[in-house]
């Protein structure tokens, strides 16, 4: 494992964590969450509706986070372990105001049946481990966006899904959405094929929509933090002075989860993102980026040895090109090598503003070359081949060798994407660019791949529970 | 010292980017009981403008953009306009703006941003701050007689208020009126077009000269 930081580094991070949050503490507009602090026995200042948090609460709730967590899919081969310096990459983060048309190449805005076709390539790109999304719907009545996105989401693919859905009310019709595919809440618990993105606003505050913390942690389904405080603007102008931000945000969002339910499944994120400094647009592409998101978040999960949630595969670029792909590469690269366990917006543009489903399948070629580099060199006396190297001789081949042919394929990895032919066989083949390529894949799984149905009754009852929610939803905002 | 190096001072001390620089500048030419109107359009608007250039050039970035608008924010609190009540005088302003985050949405940087970018630009803004519902907007154009409203949203899910505010003037018939700007991440020239919102501007440089486009002054 890469490791950036030394352990007494991570531990003046942490000393400057417990500083920041007795002496200056964080903000909520909640009083539900100013409460369960004050229970808990923090200091409060119900005026200014602040919360100092003594050291002793943050280490108890450090010590009750569960140093592992499973995340589910509805079909359990699709299973994974949150732990130590296992990682897994995702489709997508929280909904985008865009897509790239895989037909056109054009930005526009997405509607709920892309939302559905995304999820669609996450569940048939085999990198993909689990499922956010790279479109929002913007055909449904805003109130209810993101009752239609999870709808979207859970119907097209077995995958475990992230999703974030901001405020109690959101987190509990998320909930029951997710209790309905798996068959009750207990079965949920058993099984979460749900994990909520939680994220508090930086800097040093917890805002209402994090209410939805409470409602999960009270469930006791997966919760994954995502303070995103910026060097420079909402975070202090260095990089570590970031890094002491977002991890007052997530140490305050894991103390509260604990005094909520001790024991809860909560994923560390303390995220240090970058600023372009002339239009204040957060660089999903920037160096700082990976080594803020990546390399300081891993080092302090690791500290804590709690499983985290970071950033990899996304793309600044605009477009699906040769810069998207090397950003894309640095950042997953980094967040892999430093032991990120769940890694996530694959298929992002533009900084997060656009979706591509292109970009989602270069990024799975790219995140497949990251696993060969993850699993290293192996290396036994089989393996240097000695007696092999005596049989064969000078001047011979070992090209049909068996030993050749009990290791070469799990020694090589062969691209299922990005071109290593001759450059006559490319020219003969049409000189196709990477993004044709990609695009051309996609439409082969758009049209080729269906994803294991939900069952017919759940999912009537799951689109009967979108229809009853956005009807309630819809008649809030007209009162 | 005569006038034009007390302006100059003025206009270093911005470009210096030091709060305390150009609170001492003011105050010393105002001490010389030098007209405060003609210390901001000699001094305070000259260095801003510069400022403004350069960050437009890409030779300055947003701190220096914010650092120099807050700085002058402080002295025309605290010195300037109490200066200006004092003698009964007023500075002209070429326009009034209504401005703040829509409801539902707590991100308020960029609006911050733009406000003192108006302010600074000479327009007379009234920031109403976040999570404010649409109906609000809207009371406090009709209550000070604003040209312009100015409503930001980063989420998705906010930026119907966007529309809402634009329905709403409709509504009341103050469409024509008032003009409605748009801005925030998820915000477009193409959204703006679809609310009927009459501008949008990707950055506050921008947003002024939308803001000025709109009300016919000349840049």
């Amino acid at each position: 494992m890469l490791e950036f930081l030394r352990k007494e580094d991570a531990r003046d991070i942490h000393i400057a964590t417990l500083e920041t949050l007795e002496r200056t503490g964080i903000h909520t507009d909640s009083d539900r969450i100013l409460n369960i602090f004050k229970e808990g026995g923090a200091d409060i200042d119900s005026k200014k509706k602040t919360v100092r948090i003594p050291e002793y609460l943050i280490s108890e709730a450090l010590r009750k986070t569960p140093k592992k967590i499973i995340l589910c899919g509805r079909d359990p081969k699709h299973d994974f372990l949150l732990e130590g310096s296992r990682v897994y990459f995702g489709l997508g983060g929280t909904p985008v105001p865009f897509i790239r048309d895989v037909v056109s190449g054009e930005n526009r805005r997405p509607a709920k049946s892309d939302v559905g076709e995304c999820s669609r390539i996450g569940d048939a790109l085999p990198n993909m481990y689990y499922l956010m999304t790279i479109a929002g719907a913007f055909d449904v009545p805003w109130e209810a966006e993101y009752l239609h996105e999870l709808e979207a989401i859970l119907s097209n693919s077995e995958k475990p899904v992230v999703f974030a859905s901001p405020g109690a009310d959101g987190a509990r019709r998320m909930l029951d959405m997710a209790a309905t595919v798996v068959g009750g809440m207990k079965e949920l618990r058993r099984r979460p094929i749900v994990c909520l993105y939680g994220e508090p606003a930086s800097p040093l505050t917890l805002p209402k929509a994090n209410e939805n913390m409470i409602e999960f942690a009270e469930a006791r389904i997966p919760i994954t933090l995502g303070p995103m405080p910026m060097v420079g603007s909402t975070g202090p102008g260095t990089l570590v002075g970031t890094e002491v931000t977002a991890n007052s945000e997530n140490l305050a969002a894991i103390t509260m989860v604990q005094l909520v339910n001790p024991g809860a499944p909560i994923i560390y994120a303390g995220w240090v993102c970058s600023m372009d400094p002339r239009s204040g647009i957060c660089t999903y592409g920037a160096p700082e980026f990976a080594l803020g998101t990546g390399a300081l978040n891993a080092a302090m999960a690791h500290y804590y040895d709690l499983p985290c949630f970071s950033f990899g595969g996304a793309a600044g670029s605009n477009a699906p090109d040769a810069q998207a792909g090397a950003e894309i590469m640095m950042n997953g690269l980094i967040a892999a090598l430093t032991g990120t366990n769940l890694v996530h917006d694959c298929g992002y543009l533009s900084n997060g503003m656009v979706g591509s489903i292109e970009m989602a399948v270069i990024a799975n070629e790219v995140v497949g070359i990251i696993y060969r580099i993850l699993k290293g060199i192996r290396i036994d006396d089989d393996m240097l081949a000695t007696e092999v190297l005596s049989e064969v001789g000078p001047g011979g081949h070992f090209l049909s060798h068996k030993h050749t042919f009990k290791y070469l394929l799990s020694e090589i990895y062969i691209p299922q994407l990005f071109d290593i032919s001759s450059p006559e066989s490319w020219v003969k083949a049409g000189r196709k660019e990477i993004h044709e390529k990609a695009r051309e894949q996609a439409m082969k799984i758009l049209k080729e791949h269906e994803p294991t149905q939900l069952p017919k009754d759940v999912q009537k009852r799951l689109s009967e529970i979108v229809k009853q929610g956005e009807k309630e939803l819809v008649k809030k905002t007209q009162q | 010292m005569p006038f034009e190096a007390v302006f100059e001072e003025l206009v270093n001390a911005i470009m210096s980017f030091d709060a305390e620089k150009v609170y001492e500048s003011t105050k010393k030419a105002l001490d010389k009981e030098i007209n405060p109107v003609e210390i901001v359009q000699k001094g305070i608007t000259k260095g801003l403008r510069i400022v403004g250039d350069k960050f437009s050039k890409g030779e300055f970035f947003l701190m220096h953009l914010v650092a120099a608008g807050e700085a002058v924010k402080k002295v025309m609190d605290e010195l300037i306009n109490p200066e200006l009540e004092k003698r009964a005088a007023k500075l002209e302003s070429i326009g009034k703006v209504v401005i703040g985050t829509v409801e539902g949405d707590i991100h308020d940087i960029g609006k911050n941003i733009v406000a003192s970018m108006l302010v600074t630009a000479g327009f007379e803004v009234y920031d109403i701050g976040k999570d404010i519902p649409s109906a609000e907007f809207v009371k406090k154009a009709r209550e000070v007689d604003a040209d312009i409203i100015g409503a930001s949203a980063l989420l998705s899910t906010t930026m119907p208020a966007q529309r809402e505010i634009v329905e709403l003037l409709r509504k009341e018939g103050l469409k024509d009126k008032i003009k409605v700007m748009v801005g925030g991440a998820p915000a477009t020239e193409e959204w703006a077009k679809e609310i009927g919102a009459d501008g949008y501007a990707e950055n506050a440089i921008e947003a002024v000269n939308v803001a000025k486009k709109l009300l016919k002054i000349e840049p």
